[in-house]
């Protein structure tokens, strides 16, 4: 986990397309940017993906979305305890001068906030999908996920959003 | 054939409040997140104002909001990216209130473009400037900062922007840590040039002109003047 992790922010830094990188789950495509995008995971069209995990779902950004942020430096994120909804902003991450709003993709509590995000704010860049995780939620209204897209439904949404 | 078009809708405003800005940015993104309006650019000046980002590092102000006062600027806290800036006459900004959706555009590649935009209008006036290595966004000339950068997304619908020195007073830059970036110092178009330059005005339809060249627009509605309490879209 760690040399992924090395590996994967080495190749940030000599600022590589890495085609694929390497992941515990079995299957991953590629979309044309080379991003990874995860199986078991829904996306959302603002880019955020959530993974429900029996009582709980955790919350991020795709990889997608954290190359064409750049290097994150900053993260705010809302305390345990708030409410989010569908679709509405819950945080916001900064980077290259820009404070781009996060918006999540359920409804519910947050019952848990990545703080390793102050101090390492980049997690979101190196591991998306893994450390970089930022709420988790108690979802007030499971069947939201249905709305989601699946990880082929997202690969293909990124292919036609960047062919323009 | 068909040719998709790119419309913007260009607002030229002369100098104004930050706070009154401001409060046009937040109903003009709305209003395109809502679809009521089309891509729009603001063009203006600020009277003496000093803005602080998102994350309020407020020990890169180096003197006290009295002191500030006393000197006949103003202080504000917003929610853009960035650190601390100088705002003022003869700086020319744009706020461009757009849907990077459209087309396909993250926050690194829009602040790219924001970048270009200035370097182009630089280049025009035969001033050769570049980009910020890592960590410094905004735009060089050698290393004195011609240029500035702060935005916020939401909903990917962009505000606040960018900021080009044509002749600001370049001393109220002695109060800051600009941008937060130590040992570099802030220059202007007026300072890079060695000849007399253009009416500000051209300067600034210039700056409109490369945006738009930038960002793909091939319908440019003009707004000048235009009345504040508008509701119609």
């Amino acid at each position: 986990m760690a040399m992924r992790m090395w590996a994967s922010s080495t190749a940030n830094a000599l600022k590589l397309s890495t085609a694929i990188r390497p992941h515990f789950s079995p299957a991953f495509s590629l979309s044309r940017c080379f991003s990874t995008v995860l199986e078991g995971f829904k996306y959302a069209n603002s880019h955020e993906w959530v993974k429900h995990e029996g009582p709980v779902a955790a919350v991020g950004i795709t990889d997608h979305a954290q190359d064409h942020l750049g290097e994150v430096v900053f993260v705010e994120l809302p305390d345990a305890g708030s409410v989010v909804s569908q679709g509405k902003s819950f945080g916001n991450v900064e980077s290259v001068k820009a404070t781009s709003d996060v918006n999540s993709p359920i409804s519910g509590e947050v019952v848990e906030v990545n703080s390793k995000l102050s101090e390492t704010p980049g997690l979101i860049n190196s591991s998306p999908y893994e450390d970089g995780w930022m709420i988790k939620v108690k979802p007030s209204n499971p069947s939201e996920l249905e709305s989601l897209m699946g990880s082929k439904e997202y690969t293909k949404f990124c292919e036609e959003e960047g062919g323009h | 054939m068909r040719v998709l078009t790119r419309s913007l809708e260009v607002w030229r405003l002369g100098v104004l409040n930050y706070l009154e800005a401001l409060k046009l940015q937040e109903k003009l993104v709305s209003d395109r997140k809502g679809g009521k309006i089309t891509d729009t650019l603001l063009s203006l000046q600020h009277p003496p104002t000093y803005t602080l980002g998102k994350r309020q590092i407020v020990h890169n102000l180096l003197v006290s909001e009295s002191q500030l006062k006393s000197m006949g600027a103003e202080l504000h806290y917003t929610q853009r990216g960035g650190d601390i800036t100088y705002h003022g006459p003869h700086q020319a900004i744009l706020y461009p209130i757009i849907s990077l959706r459209d087309i396909g555009f993250g926050a690194r590649k829009y602040v790219e473009t924001l970048e270009l935009t200035m370097i182009e209008l630089a280049s025009l006036h035969g001033v050769k400037a570049r980009a910020g290595e890592s960590g410094e966004t905004g735009v060089w000339v050698g290393e004195r900062k011609i240029g500035a950068i702060g935005v916020r997304i939401s909903s990917g619908i962009t505000s606040h922007g960018l900021a080009f020195n044509i002749d600001p007073d370049l001393s109220y830059f002695e109060h800051i840590v600009p941008c937060g970036i130590t040992d570099k110092e802030v220059t202007s178009l007026k300072r890079e040039v060695d000849s007399e330059l253009p009416a500000e005005e051209l300067i600034h339809e210039q700056l409109i002109s490369c945006f738009v060249r930038l960002f793909g627009y091939n319908n440019v509605i003009w707004k000048d003047n235009p009345s504040l309490c508008d509701q119609q879209s």
